[in-house]
């Protein structure tokens, strides 16, 4: 990989063929690499698959480390609304910092100014120039207002968004022969442009935080930051500033079993009265973005990436839990209709069944009336299982083409929520917390009806 | 009080003369600046220059011959500002050097920007190589020499501190010919808030400082 140290050249020219070399790489090789299954034997499609996964998560690490700009976003992006990327790839994506370049105290001032007008330090009563945390398009600046609040501000990177458009041409070029061949979806390009792009609107993510801090006012224990919109455009984000620690933090204090309990069983709450009740999710799960603090209270922070979800969750549930397409084949039909869309005929959709009972045996044992109860502690042949479950999963879901962007989109989320959980460590009777929050009042305690999440939701 | 010498006296006479045609010069200029940020450049006159001024439309051609020798009056006052301003900026004086050079053509940029019609005018006629304001005129070499010193010394500052390794007096002339493109970008750029520029600025200054440090066989 010679390329990664010598190419530090910037600029969409240079971006581009860095990109499009990712592109033809990926989806090239993958095409190429179900091409080989049909002339290779068992044991030896084993060995190479696994040698392909190793480079194919080296040269992506590598190739987006070296892009460093949006690029990176788009690379988490992938990793995050799609099961494209082979799992060592998907890791090698999850360690990775995804930075816009930093700015110094000049050019954030400049930035700062040339969207709204005016110069920090006449805005606020403190602004702090050094930044105290980067983000993915830029960084974040301690600061006081006026009526001496304190206060986050995020500052995007100048022209970031026509650099990640510039992005995308190439990107779609690039990524032609997986277009043609249908295993990239051109659908699936629209929604994960129209997702960046949207992630750099700082004002549909002002809008975010006024829809979940309402929607989840009924949880006493959330804090979400407030925005201060006449310090906010789409380029600069003022909010409140939320304490706490991260996870990794909190456990090297060592809480006690019932404080982690009590953390995961409201991390679980926070996520079904989403999914459930506000039908909109915040989709990064990055671990950086839940702050804990140590009265219990857990701040939930980052609204760029959300999520609509159209889908039925618990219709999904119910379905997993009874195994309905057990019943009759009209009712296989309408699960698979409901996890991979109309458009995929029965006759494909069906040799994905036999996994999803593996994956149901484990996530939603079949005796209905006890509850159920996890101890994220985990069993590691069962952490195994599961893995190679997902391997399988998604496996056949690129050969079959089974890809739906929302279900596998609520597979990687259940998944991050379920990594944060075993590194909490937690004990949970989760049917209690899905009985609370299906019992939970539609109106927040503070009395806030839901209203229709804001168009600014995906 | 002491009475002054016939000599002296002469001396403070000449020195208030000198002192008031300075007065009149900045008050010309600063009427002219506020119509063209207003009206614009070419549809501001002479006649509502004096008259915003204060003085007589012939007086006005004492001052400045053509609107040319306004605009080398406004580069000059503007570059004194600059440098000022400079030494006053304690913070960016404590920059690295890629900042302190971003911060400079910044100030100059947003210093520029009420008047943008103005110097895009300015501009066009420099390009005429028997224009006064061509880069290449006698009458503008004053102005660069002090500018060319001032990045000199930044610069200078920077390799004695170790920042990178000398590069002489060229520097100096490679960054104010960077200057002169980044005012032309900058002119032309149609972004929101000028962000591109910003993003241009930044991106030049931090391959031109690791080039510097890193040699160009990168
Ligand atoms: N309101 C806030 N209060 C306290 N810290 C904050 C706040 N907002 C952001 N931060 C800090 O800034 C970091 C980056 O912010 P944020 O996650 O919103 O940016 P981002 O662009 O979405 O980056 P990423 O995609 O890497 O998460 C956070 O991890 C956190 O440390
Ligand atoms: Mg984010």
């Amino acid at each position: 990989m010679g390329l990664v140290n010598k190419n530090e050249k910037s600029g969409a020219v240079a971006r581009g063929y860095r990109l499009g070399k990712l592109g033809f790489r990926l989806v090239g090789s993958y095409v190429g690499y179900q091409a080989q299954n049909l002339l290779l034997g068992e044991g030896e499609r084993a060995q190479r698959r696994a040698r392909f996964q190793q480079k194919a998560s080296r040269r992506v690490r590598d190739e987006l480390a070296a892009l460093k700009g949006p690029a990176m976003k788009l690379g988490q992006l992938l990793s995050m609304q799609t099961e494209m990327l082979p799992e060592e790839a998907l890791r090698e994506l999850a360690n990775l910092q995804m930075r816009a370049p930093g700015m110094h105290a000049s050019l954030a001032r400049a930035q700062f100014k040339s969207s709204l007008g005016k110069y920090p330090e006449e805005m606020f009563r403190e602004f702090d120039p050094e930044p105290f945390a980067a983000a993915s398009l830029g960084q974040v600046h301690r600061a006081v207002t006026r009526d001496g609040e304190k206060a986050a501000v995020k500052i995007q990177y100048p022209a970031i968004r026509s650099a990640i458009e510039n992005d995308f041409k190439l990107l779609r070029s690039a990524t032609l022969p997986g277009q043609l061949s249908g295993h990239v979806p051109a659908a699936l390009l629209d929604e994960i442009q129209r997702g960046i792009l949207e992630e750099t609107d700082y004002l549909r993510e002002a809008d975010n935080l006024e829809f979940f801090g309402k929607g989840l006012s009924g949880l006493e224990y959330v804090a979400i930051p407030r925005a201060h919109r006449e310090l906010t455009t789409d380029r600069v984000l003022t909010m409140s500033y939320i304490e706490g620690e991260t996870l990794s933090d909190l456990l090297k204090r060592k809480p006690s079993q019932a404080f982690r309990d009590l953390l995961g069983a409201r991390l679980i709450e926070m996520y079904e009265t989403q999914i459930q009740r506000l039908k909109a999710l915040h989709a990064d799960h990055h671990p950086g973005n839940y702050l804990f603090q140590p009265n219990g209270s857990v701040g939930l922070i980052d609204f760029g990436c959300v999520k609509r979800i159209s889908f039925d969750v618990s219709e999904l549930r119910r379905c997993y839990r009874r195994r309905t397409w057990r019943e009759s084949e009209a009712s296989a039909r309408r699960f698979l209709a409901l996890a991979y869309g109309r458009s995929v005929p029965y006759a494909r959709a069906r040799k994905i069944l036999p996994l999803l009972e593996q994956w149901c045996d484990i996530l939603y044992p079949q005796d209905v009336t006890a509850d159920l109860v996890i101890d994220f502690r985990g069993d590691p042949r069962l952490e195994s299982k599961l893995k190679e479950i997902r391997q399988q999963h998604r496996k056949r879901v690129l050969q079959d083409k089974l890809i739906n962007p929302e279900f596998a989109f609520l597979m990687r989320a259940d998944l991050g929520l379920h990594y944060l959980l075993r590194e909490l460590g937690a004990t949970i009777n989760i049917s209690e917390v899905w009985r609370r929050v299906s019992t939970a009042p539609a109106v927040g305690r503070h009395g806030c009806a839901f209203r229709a999440p804001p168009k600014a939701v995906t | 009080m002491k009475r002054k010498t016939g000599r002296a006296q002469a001396r403070t006479t000449r020195g208030k003369r000198v002192e008031n045609k300075e007065k009149t010069r900045r008050a010309i200029l600063r009427a002219a600046l506020e119509l063209f940020a207003g009206k614009g450049f070419y549809h501001t006159t002479t006649k509502a220059i004096s008259r915003k001024a204060g003085i007589a439309e012939g007086t006005l051609f004492n001052y400045f011959e053509t609107k040319e020798d306004l605009a080398l009056y406004f580069f000059e006052q503007e570059l004194v500002e600059v440098i000022e301003w400079y030494e006053r900026d304690r913070r960016v004086k404590r920059a690295a050097l890629a900042e302190k050079l971003f911060a400079i053509i910044h100030h100059f940029l947003e210093r520029l920007a009420p008047y943008e019609e103005f110097i895009g005018a300015v501009y066009l006629r420099a390009l005429a190589p028997a224009s006064k304001l061509s880069p290449w005129s006698l009458q503008t070499q004053e102005r660069n020499l002090r500018y060319l010193r001032f990045i000199r010394g930044i610069l200078a500052e920077a390799e004695a501190a170790g920042e990178f390794p000398p590069v002489g007096d060229f520097g100096a002339y490679a960054f104010g010919l960077f200057h002169l493109a980044i005012i032309t970008y900058w002119l032309r750029d149609r972004s929101r808030g000028k962000e591109q520029t910003l993003a241009l600025l930044d991106r030049c200054l931090k391959l031109g400082a690791h080039v510097l440090r890193k040699g160009w066989d990168w």
